[in-house]
């Protein structure tokens, strides 16, 4: 109990320090961009976005001049992901310019059909990739099952990492375990579990966060899900993609665009488009992050990288 | 499994009399009950269920159940199968399986599309792989007819179904050379552990949650084993020595569910598909595990049966497991309902508990029914 007291003031402030440095920059985004009217009301984390395409090209190939998101998709990079360090990604597109995912998780995670596989979010994913590191050779796996809850999904991801040997997971995860009620303790362990034993195995993890929709803005289990995979990202220390907050964005500030299909049912092609330019945008500017801090040894050096801005 | 009298799984849709109890009928039916509870994920009762009490689970028994059933209907005087009608007769077995299959899954993506209007909930339309379907329907209805495409918890009658059409020539084989099937099953097995081969899916790309190339060394265990000739003979001498070892399998499995222990796959020498626990590919650990269960259990059920208290429920689970394909297709979609209320009602150990009982209630009036129906 004390001990959680303690955990909780620590979070409370390093909540609060993040509040004040990401509030300037994420101000100066949102104005930038003619969304400072809309009012943030996730947690705030620090914010990558301004500096992202100012940046020289780097040593390791990443272009971040090249633009991750179109303007349908666009938002600012706070509301999408968290930096945080992929060093096996840096490291295996440094030295072999390759790099293989592993897409795996629920729902979108389909690739549909031959002349329709372009449309599934890690195809779209794979050619971001390539057009960003134009000398690296991107390979995406694609083991998506709609619907599966994560003690299902846990189980293959493992022995499918373990067969694919890929230098990165992105894991799409938390929707069907929250539509399902499945103990939110029992989800958070498989996570913890699951993603500890990728990272023994120097395997980055990327994790996908739950899909948002306006029927479950309110809902207990659905917010306590996301809590929980919010927490383990943090615990953690990998990325986490915030496809809620990214989506709940969109439909808040261009309701007008159909992110959803015309029956609000599924996510459109461009709900797909955005989702892998979410993703992508996210692990660019993370190694991009960490690129920055090795050009620029002047900088001190800070936990959260990104949060020096 | 030294009983002896004809499992029914298997029997035509003919007239049937009202039959007793068997050993085969009762753990098919236990099989099938945890196969219903185990497809409602977050349900209480999920973790009662015998699959967190070891490594392997109902899967594995209702396939070695399947191969066992096989055996004594290929060898029935009754049916007196010579090689055409066996081939008819398990083709056509084959066939109502698939009708199954195609059937349950129709309903289940109704029941999806249904629940998605009624509690206009997108989300449910993703549910256990339909995604796919209702995003894609052209090339999704292809994969659904050829199999290729498998709802999440509907992919065991595809792997029966593979199973089924190849029966006759494991009959055949076991017909003319006696000595190599188990040892040819058990190469294929191995080959596919080292190859780590399997099916496509299609349009979803992805690989069989069954895969048959491993599963078909259940199937063809239990078909050796079912009668006392051959290495069914050999087991049923030692019985007793082969219960010291299945208990001591049974322990071990029970103490890496205690201890919360498997295999680490990244750390296991190759191949590595030999050492882990893995579901998809019947790996080593699961089989052994299955074996342990049954020469532990082999024979419990009649001395269970000894007692009147257990009589009830030995019949309960043997009218059950008699009708097993009815069974299995209400119980699939019954655990679909249960996903469904689950999602929809306030989550309590009450409402789990009604779920279950309204679940139990159903497989029992479908199977009473069946046999009703057949007495007409």
């Amino acid at each position: 109990m004390a001990l959680s007291i303690v955990k909780l003031r620590l979070d409370m402030s390093s909540a609060l320090k993040a509040a004040a440095l990401a509030g300037s920059t994420a101000f100066a985004c949102l104005s930038s961009i003619g969304l400072a009217q809309v009012p943030v009301k996730e947690p705030p984390v620090p914010a990558i976005g301004p500096n992202l395409t100012v940046a020289p090209i780097s040593a390791s190939g990443v272009n971040p001049a090249v633009p991750v998101m179109s303007v349908q998709c666009s938002l600012p990079t706070k509301e999408i992901a968290e930096p945080s360090p992929l060093s096996n990604v840096t490291a295996k597109i440094e030295k072999d310019r390759r790099l293989k995912i592993l897409a795996i998780g629920s729902s979108s995670t389909v690739g549909v059909g031959a002349s329709d596989r372009s449309k599934a979010y890690p195809s779209q994913l794979e050619g971001i990739l390539e057009k960003v590191w134009k000398d690296v050779d991107v390979t995406i796996v694609n083991r998506g099952v709609s619907g599966e809850v994560a003690a299902v999904t846990a189980e293959r991801l493992l022995s499918e990492a373990a067969l694919v040997r890929p230098d990165l997971v992105l894991w799409q995860v938390g929707t069907n375990d929250a539509v399902s009620h499945v103990r939110v303790e029992d989800f958070e362990e498989t996570l913890t579990n699951t993603v500890h034993l990728l990272k023994q195995h120097n395997i980055d993890v990327v994790l996908v966060g739950l899909q948002y929709t306006p029927k479950f803005a309110r809902d207990e289990n659905y917010i306590e899900i996301r809590k929980a995979v919010n927490r383990v990202s943090e615990a953690e220390h990998i990325l986490y993609v915030r496809r809620y907050q990214a989506m709940e964005f969109i439909a808040r500030t261009r309701a007008n665009l159909q992110m959803m299909a015309d029956d609000n049912f599924h996510l459109n092609d461009l709900g797909y488009q955005c989702m892998a330019e979410h993703i992508a945008q996210a692990l660019v500017a993370n190694l991009f992050v960490r690129r920055r801090d090795q050009i620029a040894p002047q900088r001190p050096p800070t936990p959260q990288p990104a949060a020096a801005q | 499994m030294t009983h002896d009298a004809t499992p029914h799984g298997l029997a035509k849709d003919a007239i049937l009399p009202r039959r007793a109890a068997n050993e085969i009928d009762f753990w098919r039916g236990f099989a099938l009950v945890s196969i219903f509870i185990n497809h409602i994920p977050g349900i209480f009762f999920e973790a009662w269920t015998y699959r967190n009490l070891g490594v392997s689970d109902s899967a594995e028994l209702f396939v070695f159940l399947a191969g066992f059933s096989l055996r004594f209907l290929s060898e029935s005087r009754a049916e007196n199968l010579t090689t055409v009608r066996l081939f008819m007769r398990l083709e056509a077995r084959a066939f109502t399986l698939y009708a199954a299959q195609i059937l349950i899954t129709v309903v289940a993506l109704a029941m999806l599309a249904a629940g998605a209007l009624y509690f206009e909930t997108p989300l449910l339309l993703q549910w256990n792989n339909a995604q796919a379907f209702f995003q894609e329907p052209v090339p999704t209805i292809i994969g659904i007819a050829a199999l290729t495409h498998q709802l999440g918890y509907f992919d065991i009658l595809p792997l029966y179904i593979v199973l089924m059409i190849c029966a006759p020539f494991i009959v055949l084989l076991h017909r003319r050379l006696p000595s190599l099937l188990l040892p040819l099953s058990f190469a294929l097995w191995v080959a596919t552990l080292v190859s780590e081969v399997n099916l496509p899916t299609w349009p979803v790309e992805g690989r069989w949650y069954f895969n048959p190339l491993a599963w078909q060394f259940d199937f063809v265990s239990g078909f050796v084993v079912a009668r006392a000739t051959g290495l069914g003979s050999v087991a049923r001498r030692h019985l007793t020595a082969l219960r010291v070892i299945g208990a001591m399998i049974v322990a071990a499995g029970l103490a890496t569910r205690l201890f919360d222990w498997s295999p680490n796959a990244f750390t296991v020498p190759e191949p590595h598909l030999v050492f882990v626990f893995n579901k998809t590919f019947l790996t080593p650990a699961r089989y052994l595990h299955l074996l342990g269960l049954v020469a532990f259990f082999a024979g419990a059920f009649d001395r269970l049966m000894r007692f009147d208290v257990f009589r009830p429920v030995g019949a309960f689970f043997a009218l059950l497991g008699r009708n097993s394909l009815h069974v299995f297709c209400a119980g699939s979609l019954l655990s679909l309902s249960g996903q469904m209320a689950r999602f929809a009602l306030e989550i309590s150990i009450a409402t789990d508990l009604m779920v279950i009982g309204v679940g139990i209630a159903c497989l029992t009036l479908v199977a009473w029914l069946n046999e009703w129906r057949s007495r007409l």
